[in-house]
């Protein structure tokens, strides 16, 4: 195999692995199946890797193929929510000043998020990375128009979750 | 600004404590093998194409003789000429479908894709589970039919076969043998791809929604 070619993508996703992380948070409920994704989306990300042309950025190349092993190709464990997953989230803070507040609205935000279906999961991530309605609704396969109203229902179901 | 909307930016200023993967850890990674849906539906689809094939060369060669005592060798052959005919083009459709399947695609793209795939397999599967009941419907009225030659082309005398309701007993036979064998197929079909494809389809049928 193409010792260049191992080097320059193992490179690229050890420097955007956090993408590759946060989705497996978002898809997974133990450490164990954590792993597990990552190791799968690894798998196709490498397949994949030859045709990837460098005309778009390699993140937003990996964005699909990751959200697409997580939504399609993985095989989910039977295991369901735990409550640990809760408790064992933190956020790291670059800021210096800490809001105690800030930190539980996204810890309960990312719950929240969690509980939504694969597909408005996927919706909602996009938007909280702050990708385009175009870039979502390419990513995703339906047509402009129709992300941003199923963005606005996922959104207004993320606020009932937050406020029932 | 709406709630979510300001969480959005905290969301980008800060970073979950996410784990770290080294150099190592992700090179190991390109070596394991994969174990995507996709992968075993490729692996379960070639074992039910091998399956059904296999079934038209382990058929003893005593049935296809009884086949042609009976007089129905011929018809026998060109049925068998025709279906592999057919296995053939099923086989070209589903490695074309199979090939298809790119995980760069878009997720609707990707998932209708891997459904196709499916979809040939379950074609091909109904096609031989009714070519199957056709036939056996077929030969068990002809036999039915032309029992007394059975009896004879078998040779049940010498085995101690009455003949009286021969015929009744044969046919129940092979037709409780025959629904037993579907019963046990729709079974099989319904644990494997019931278990595979449940979510894939359930996420399907979402993404299917959001668009209309």
């Amino acid at each position: 195999m193409n010792k260049e070619l191992e080097h320059r993508f193992v490179t690229q996703l050890e420097e955007n692995q956090n993408i590759v992380h946060k989705i497996c948070r978002l898809y997974t409920h133990d450490q164990d199946s954590h792993n597990d994704l990552f190791q799968e989306i690894t798998i196709q990300l490498w397949r994949a890797f030859p045709k990837f042309r460098g005309d778009s950025k390699f993140s937003t190349w990996m964005y699909r193929v990751a959200l697409n092993t997580a939504i399609t190709l993985y095989r989910k464990s039977k295991r369901q929510i735990n409550t640990q997953d809760y408790e064992s989230i933190s956020f790291k803070i670059k800021a210096e000043e800490y809001d105690d507040t800030t930190e539980q609205q996204l810890k309960l935000m990312y719950v929240a998020v969690k509980k939504l279906n694969d597909i408005d999961k996927a919706l909602v991530f996009l938007y909280l990375e702050d990708k385009s309605y175009k870039e979502i609704s390419a990513t995703l396969g339906i047509s402009e128009v129709n992300a941003r109203v199923k963005m606005n229902r996922a959104k207004d179901k993320l606020r009932k979750i937050l406020n029932p | 600004m709406d709630e979510l909307d300001k969480l959005k930016k905290e969301w980008q200023s800060r970073e979950l404590d996410l784990p770290k993967m080294s150099y190592n850890d992700i090179y190991k990674m390109l070596l394991k093998k994969s174990s995507s849906i996709v992968k075993w539906i490729f692996i379960i689809s070639l074992g039910e194409l091998v399956f059904w094939l296999s079934l038209y060369f382990v058929i003893p060669d005593d049935n296809m003789k009884l086949m042609h005592d009976m007089g129905i060798g011929p018809f026998m052959y060109y049925t068998n000429i025709i279906h592999f005919i057919v296995f053939g083009t099923f086989i070209i459709f589903f490695y074309k479908n199979y090939r298809a399947i790119q995980v760069t695609d878009n997720t609707k793209k990707l998932m209708s894709n891997i459904l196709k795939t499916r979809r040939t397999v379950r074609y091909f599967v109904i096609y031989n589970v009714g070519m199957f009941v056709l036939s056996s419907i077929f030969i068990d009225s002809f036999f039915y039919s032309n029992s007394n030659k059975l009896y004879k082309v078998m040779d049940f005398a010498s085995k101690g076969v009455p003949q009286e309701n021969f015929a009744n007993v044969f046919i129940i036979t092979q037709v409780l043998v025959g629904v037993a064998v579907i019963g046990l197929l729709i079974l099989f079909y319904w644990l494997i791809y019931g278990i595979l494809l449940k979510r894939l389809k359930s996420n399907y049928k979402e993404l299917q929604k959001m668009d209309y």
